[in-house]
């Protein structure tokens, strides 16, 4: 009776355990190690350990990562479900690793030592934190955070203090070129038109007073020190007498030769003042803002002695600037070294379950993220060659599974398992008497076996267990690391082959991405293990509804539509959040003709049309329906509404009933093309009409058309005919 | 619970040096003793003064609010600031003046949306502006105090829709109107309710006279009888709202039966439990003890909502320093959800809070002054020209500790007081006890002023168009522009159009709106529609315009604009957002012809808009 609902149910709950039981075992493992912090870096210790991780991932024969977020999911129909077709999965990975940011990020090299016949792990936790560290072109730095997983962070007593205060920032390889170009733009225009540029670029007007006696009294002041200059030739002068009270805030010095002087403590309106009044009465000033010798930028009023002088002075400055901006570009990638360093030392990835790992690390560090998982992947992996998932590895290889269980493949757990030293009391497990590969973990070069970062759950850790899990995994594997005199090489080994760049696209429904290809890979690797769907999830077989009152139950919708389908025309139906659901049937055509009865039922107010049974569900007159593409349509949104129906909304789709080509009578040739593309793209299953319209390609962008519901009802009248059909 | 705190102690004694008032700070752990003292204050105090910390402001230039809005699409914009962004920390101040002096009581409460039900309330998530947590932590802003230990809230929107799923206990809650249609199936579902209770009730008291255990056990049984506390109770099972009203009217037929409505998991009531008291005292202790957990579960859940129940509930005069962003966000946390329009807005709010006073309006009444928005500017502005400073006296009891937080509450105070001994208002209120109000003040109050542009732009890159004073446009003279080179500055924006057509030769000015866009503002009626006109036809004159136009040029007028505001600023360019708002507008044109009275805007910052028009 509730099978819907518990379909929603359960994937709610597992997405939910799989997101707590990473934590919730590290609470439960005792502290067997010294506990040790493990290596916290800031913005303060950055490069210095920096510089230490260089040498580590050089020498590392594989490299764990893992990332902490301020959330995952910024809807919660933007779950992961079941019914998600790969591509609807990629959008909702998409739209996490916008939106939110990393906190935390930890990389941990490891090292095979052969004297020790142990891994050697280093542990590094990065705070990380998307400061503005330059002035961009006014857009301000923004970032979702999911109240619970928030909530969750400050459980394991993540420290936002140090995320915020300390935090290292970074800059995006497209960010810093699109700096890098914007800097250059900027200073290519001035170098051509510099000085009539800087004449009439700026309008400051004289408003108030105050103001204008100000720039007055500023005017004077300005032409007696220059006054005082060419007396003296260019000494020492400071200003006296009527101006004793400004002195303090005007002093002589010397810029580039020239005599100047510097203006000090006034506010931004009276420094633009003083720019106006230079600019305006004195030819052989120039009104400059430098950085100083005390790196605190200061305005300046320089004395050149001729134009010439004045342009080369002005060059000159300019070029200071465009250096010291240059800098500034090149400061702010920050933590982006580490990518960099990652990425071309072309080490062996290792994370766990790490798919959205990876779109954080493309979108934060690379560029922003492709609109499809195949333009993802052939672009991740030009950077990152070698990615392997503890997670795909511990599902897929039967001799791993059995070891951890069906239920042990979370992070901890496995870790729990496969790592932690036997307890006498355990001897009967499974891995009693088994070899283990020793790791141990050097911080601050100090080393310890056995090595426990106490109860903190935190990225650093997270990923010295992935290192730890994979390690011992690659050891029932067969790998055999201590035969060989120096390290194995992890990414050619055969063992290993048919895992690497494998990863759950969907941990949900076990669906698994090759980052070769982008293609799902699961048929290749030919495991037991994947997930099945009973039934069947059939894509083309399912509509869209929206809308839907919030107390309307699966086994409402199922009922109502038997009714007029059939009994078994239903297969499922699945539950995005209270206001939406999916319903598939078991035939194709059912789709069209529900969609068609639909849009009648809608349109027509006769006692029919009241009495039919499926006005139960579409009393309430807001229920719109569609096919299942609508639903990748409203996924590809940039908006995020909590629920399904106002996201529907915000995307733009307002009107009542997609239909389907065939019912689109001839009475609306000349209907706009634009809203002809969106039916057309909506609709997978006429093909062949789809082709003949011009401009069927894309229609992310079409996504903005609004329908006035008249008009659409209007130029939808399906035929007589198509009617009794 | 080891809390690494050295960061945030040492981001402390950094700002220790700043002047130090005492403000209570407030968390989870100490509300409920706060609560009871500052109703005390709120009801000792003749106005209460608000000022909050936020997540951010808009994430375009264009998005924070400009010269050129209108009290409607000022209105958007503060809407979708306050829809998309979170308060962290709100500080609550009630004060008097008492002979010229300020008694002040600040109160700053730390707030964190936490999902105290598990319910998704009350925020599934909100965005954060790095700058502003940036600036929050060079204020010493303890994060993981506001996290952790932050009190949550719910809106009364939310409570209300939590209420259905918590279920009401009290039975007071549970007036039902008696509905006179009934369907056949009601009388039915009644009339069984009926004679099982009516069986119930018998099998209950007969259980007391003399009869076989076993017989009165199993009758038990047969009726479904349960027990609640120590009385009898029977459940009934519903699955409509309409089945509960029909079973609670149903109960009431019966004086010794209280009703009670089991929440499910989730949402919605499950059942409606039926307790069986055994006398009129009975009943009213039971009904006592509800009420008692109700309230009690109420604190729990309303968390800081209740302040601001407290301040509503006094009816004293809010003061704040930007009343359409404070209240914007006040009205999305603690009320409901943003009604669509700024008239809806304003007397929904007029409802909760009759008196809202601003100081930013206050400031505009001395003069046109340029910093208005930075407050510590402000003061010692207005302490600079006027002479005569403020006697502030804060009671706090925890005067030892190092307080950082919640300091501009206290400047908004001690603004207000200022600008009223300026201005020649008393602020203070006679003590009949009638007014809430000092009688000079209402002239004042409710006036939301759309526009209050904080920028602090350096001086460079700093190109406006501030013409004349007060010197008014009608929103009919303005188009917007775009689609011309990105980055390009107003006034070679303004040289490229100047001689490209005749509505050009008169006096236009263009200020640039972010680097996509531009508003051109056309000083002679009737050119602005001219223009617009000449742009759609295609009827081009100059080869220069038709250069510019074949270049991707493209205008509209300000209802486009609105419309974007409206829509909900979803992009960061303004460009985009017009050009979308323009592809709407040809779909929709023909059908939706929308002739509504024009709106005068003002060209500088003087809009005013004020609630008591209403």
């Amino acid at each position: 009776m509730k099978r819907s609902y518990l379909v929603r149910a359960l994937t709610r709950t597992r997405n939910r355990t799989s997101l707590l039981t990473r934590s919730l075992c590290s609470s439960a493992s005792q502290p067997s190690g010294a506990d040790v912090a493990l290596k916290n870096v800031t913005k303060s210790n950055f490069e210095p350990a920096l510089a230490e991780l260089r040498h580590h991932v050089r020498e590392a024969d594989f490299v764990a990562v893992d990332l902490e977020m301020t959330g995952v999911t910024s809807a919660p129909w933007r779950e992961s479900f079941e019914f998600d077709r790969s591509d609807i999965q990629y959008l909702k990975i998409k739209d996490s690793a916008e939106k939110f940011a990393v906190v935390q990020f930890g990389v941990c090299p490891f090292r095979w030592d052969p004297h020790s016949r142990s891994f050697v792990a280093h542990p590094h936790n990065f705070y990380i934190f998307p400061r503005q560290e330059i002035v961009g072109d006014g857009l301000s730095y923004e970032f979702l955070c999911q109240t619970s997983s928030l909530e969750f962070l400050a459980k394991y007593q993540f420290d936002f203090n140090a995320c915020v205060y300390e935090g290292i920032s970074y800059l995006s390889r497209s960010q810093e070129e699109e700096a890098l170009r914007r800097l250059d733009s900027l200073y290519k225009d001035d170098s051509s038109n510099a000085s009539s540029n800087f004449r009439n670029g700026v309008e400051t007007q004289l408003i108030s007073m105050a103001d204008i006696l100000f720039a007055e009294r500023m005017k004077n002041m300005v032409s007696e020190w220059r006054a005082g200059l060419l007396r003296e030739g260019g000494g020492g002068h400071e200003i006296q007498g009527n101006l004793n009270g400004m002195s303090q805030k005007f002093q002589t010095t010397f810029f580039h030769m020239h005599p100047a002087l510097v203006v000090n403590g006034l506010t931004s309106r009276q420094l633009r003042l003083i720019k106006l009044i230079t600019e305006k009465h004195f030819q052989d000033l120039a009104y400059v803002y430098v950085t100083g010798e005390t790196s605190s930028r200061q305005p300046l009023i320089v004395y050149t002695d001729s134009t010439t002088d004045r342009e080369s002075l002005m060059r000159e400055v300019k070029a200071c600037q465009r250096k010291e901006a240059e800098t500034k570009i090149k400061a702010a990638i920050g933590f982006r070294q580490v990518i960099d360093l990652l990425s071309s030392e072309r080490k062996l990835i290792v994370g766990h379950n790490c798919f959205l790992d990876l779109a954080h690390v493309y979108n934060k560090f690379i560029a922003p993220l492709p609109s499809t998982a195949e333009e993802f992947v052939s672009a991740f992996q030009t950077y990152f060659p070698h990615v392997i998932d503890t997670k795909v590895l511990l599902n897929l290889d039967d001799a791993l599974l059995r070891i951890v269980g069906k239920g042990g493949t979370s992070l901890s757990k496995a870790f729990g398992l496969l790592c932690r030293p036997i307890a006498p009391s355990s001897s009967s497990t499974v891995l009693a008497g088994k070899p283990r590969v020793i790791v141990e973990v050097e911080v601050d070069d100090q080393r310890f076996p056995n090595w426990n970062s106490g109860a903190k759950h935190e990225a650093g850790y997270d990923a010295f267990m992935t290192g730890c899990v994979f390690s011992q995994a690659c050891l029932h594997l067969g790998i055999d690391f201590s035969s060989h005199a120096a390290a194995v090489d992890l990414v050619h080994n055969e063992k290993l082959q048919k895992y690497i760049n494998h990863l759950y696209l969907s941990w949900v429904n076990g669906d698994i991405i090759d980052l070769k290809t982008g293609k799902g890979a699961a048929e290749s690797l030919g495991s037991t293990s994947v997930k099945r769907h009973h039934p069947k999830i059939v894509f083309s077989n399912m509509i869209l509804l929206w809308g839907l009152p919030s107390k309307l139950r699966g086994k409402d919708i199922k009922d109502c539509f038997c009714q007029v389908f059939g009994r078994g025309s239903i297969t499922s139906i699945y539950h995005l959040d209270e206001t939406a659901a999916l319903v598939q049937f078991s035939k194709a055509e059912l789709v069209s003709d529900f969609l068609i009865l639909k849009d009648t039922l809608g349109r027509d107010n006769d006692p029919i049309s009241v009495l039919h049974p499926l006005s139960r569900i579409f009393e309430s007159g807001c229920v719109r329906a569609a096919s299942y593409e609508t639903y990748k349509e409203i996924c590809s949104s940039p908006v995020s509404e909590l629920l399904f129906t106002d996201q529907a909304k915000a995307v733009g789709i307002n009107w009542n009933t997609r239909l389907v080509e065939q019912a689109i009578g001839s009475e609306n040739q000349d209907d706009e093309t634009c809203e002809k593309e969106r039916k057309i793209n909506a609709i997978p299953i006429c093909q062949d009409q789809g082709k003949t319209s011009p401009g069927t390609s894309v229609s992310d962008t079409q996504s903005s058309c609004h329908f006035p519901t008249d008009e659409l009802v209007d130029s939808f009248y399906p035929s007589e005919a198509q009617m009794s059909k | 619970m080891p809390f690494r705190r050295s960061l945030c102690t040492q981001a402390a004694a950094r700002h220790r040096r700043r002047i130090q008032w005492p403000v209570k700070q407030v968390t989870k752990s100490n509300f409920s003793e706060a609560l009871a003292e500052i109703k005390a204050c709120i009801l000792n105090s003749d106005y209460v003064a608000v000022s909050f910390k936020q997540t951010g402001g808009h994430s375009a230039p264009w998005h924070k609010i400009l010269p050129i809005d209108t009290a409607e699409t000022a209105y958007f914009k503060a809407k979708h600031a306050a829809e998309r962004f979170q308060i962290l920390q709100f500080a609550v101040c009630p004060f008097s003046v008492k002979a010229s002096k300020l008694i002040a009581h600040p109160y700053n409460f730390h707030l964190f949306p936490r999902d105290e039900l598990k319910v998704g309330m009350p925020s599934y998530s909100f965005s954060c502006q790095s700058s502003y947590l940036t600036a929050m932590a060079q204020e010493g802003f303890d994060f993981n105090a506001c996290i952790y230990n932050g009190i949550s809230y719910l809106s009364k929107a939310q409570e209300s829709a939590t209420n259905v799923q918590i279920g009401h206990l009290s039975p007071s809650s549970c007036t039902v109107h008696s509905s006179s249609v009934h369907s056949v199936a009601d009388s039915l579902f009644t009339e069984r309710i009926r004679s099982r209770v009516k069986n119930w009730i018998r099998a209950c008291k007969d259980s007391n006279k003399t009869e076989d255990a076993l017989i009165s056990s199993l009758r038990k049984l047969i009726s479904g009888s349960e027990v609640y506390g120590s009385r009898p109770s029977l459940n009934i099972d519903v699955c409509s709202e309409c089945q509960i009203k029909l079973a609670l009217e149903t109960l009431k037929e019966f004086v010794d039966v209280v009703p009670l409505q089991l929440p499910k998991r989730g949402a919605g009531v499950q059942a409606v439990r039926a307790v069986l008291t055994s006398s009129q005292e009975d009943k009213n202790l039971l009904e006592k003890e509800l009420q008692h957990m109700e309230q009690e579960q109420r604190e729990r859940v309303l968390g800081f909502r209740e302040v601001i129940d407290l301040i509503s509930t006094s009816q004293r005069p809010v003061v704040v320093h930007n009343s359409l962003n404070d209240f914007a966000f006040i009205h999305s946390k603690f009320l409901a959800p943003l009604p669509l329009t700024m008239d809806e807005f304003r007397s929904s709010l007029h409802l909760i809070f009759p008196h809202i006073l601003d100081v930013n309006h206050l400031m505009k009444e001395i003069g046109p002054f340029e910093k208005m928005n930075n407050m510590p500017a402000a003061i010692s502005y207005l302490e600079r020209r006027f002479s005569g400073s403020i006697d502030m006296d804060i009671s706090s009891q925890d005067t030892d500790k190092v307080n950082i937080h919640g300091h501009n509450v206290l400047r908004v105070c001690h603004l207000f007081v200022k600008l009223c001994s300026i201005l020649k208002i008393s602020p203070e209120v006679p003590e009949d006890g009638q007014s809430h109000l000092s009688p000079s003040l209402p002239r004042h109050s409710n006036i939301f002023n759309p526009c209050s542009s904080n920028s602090t732009n350096p001086i460079e890159d700093d190109v406006r168009i501030w013409t004349g004073n007060s010197r008014t446009i009608s929103i009919n003279n303005l188009v917007f522009l775009w689609g011309f080179e990105s980055g390009i500055s107003a006034r070679s924006l303004k040289d490229l159009l100047c001689d490209t057509h005749d509505v050009f030769s008169e006096e236009f000015d263009v200020r640039m709106l972010d680097r996509t866009c531009a508003v051109v503002v056309f000083w002679t009626p009737g050119f602005a529609e001219c223009f617009l006109r000449i742009i759609d036809s295609g009827e081009i004159i100059s080869t220069k315009l038709t250069g510019l136009i074949s270049g991707g040029l493209k205008a509209a007028g300000y209802e486009t604009y609105k419309r974007v505001c409206e829509s909900g600023l979803r992009k960061s360019d303004l460009a985009d957002c017009l050009d979308q708002a323009m592809d709407e507008t040809e779909i929709l044109s023909g059908t939706v012809k929308s002739q509504q009275e024009q709106p005068v805007i003002y060209w500088n910052n003087d809009e005013m808009i004020n609630l008591n028009d209403l």
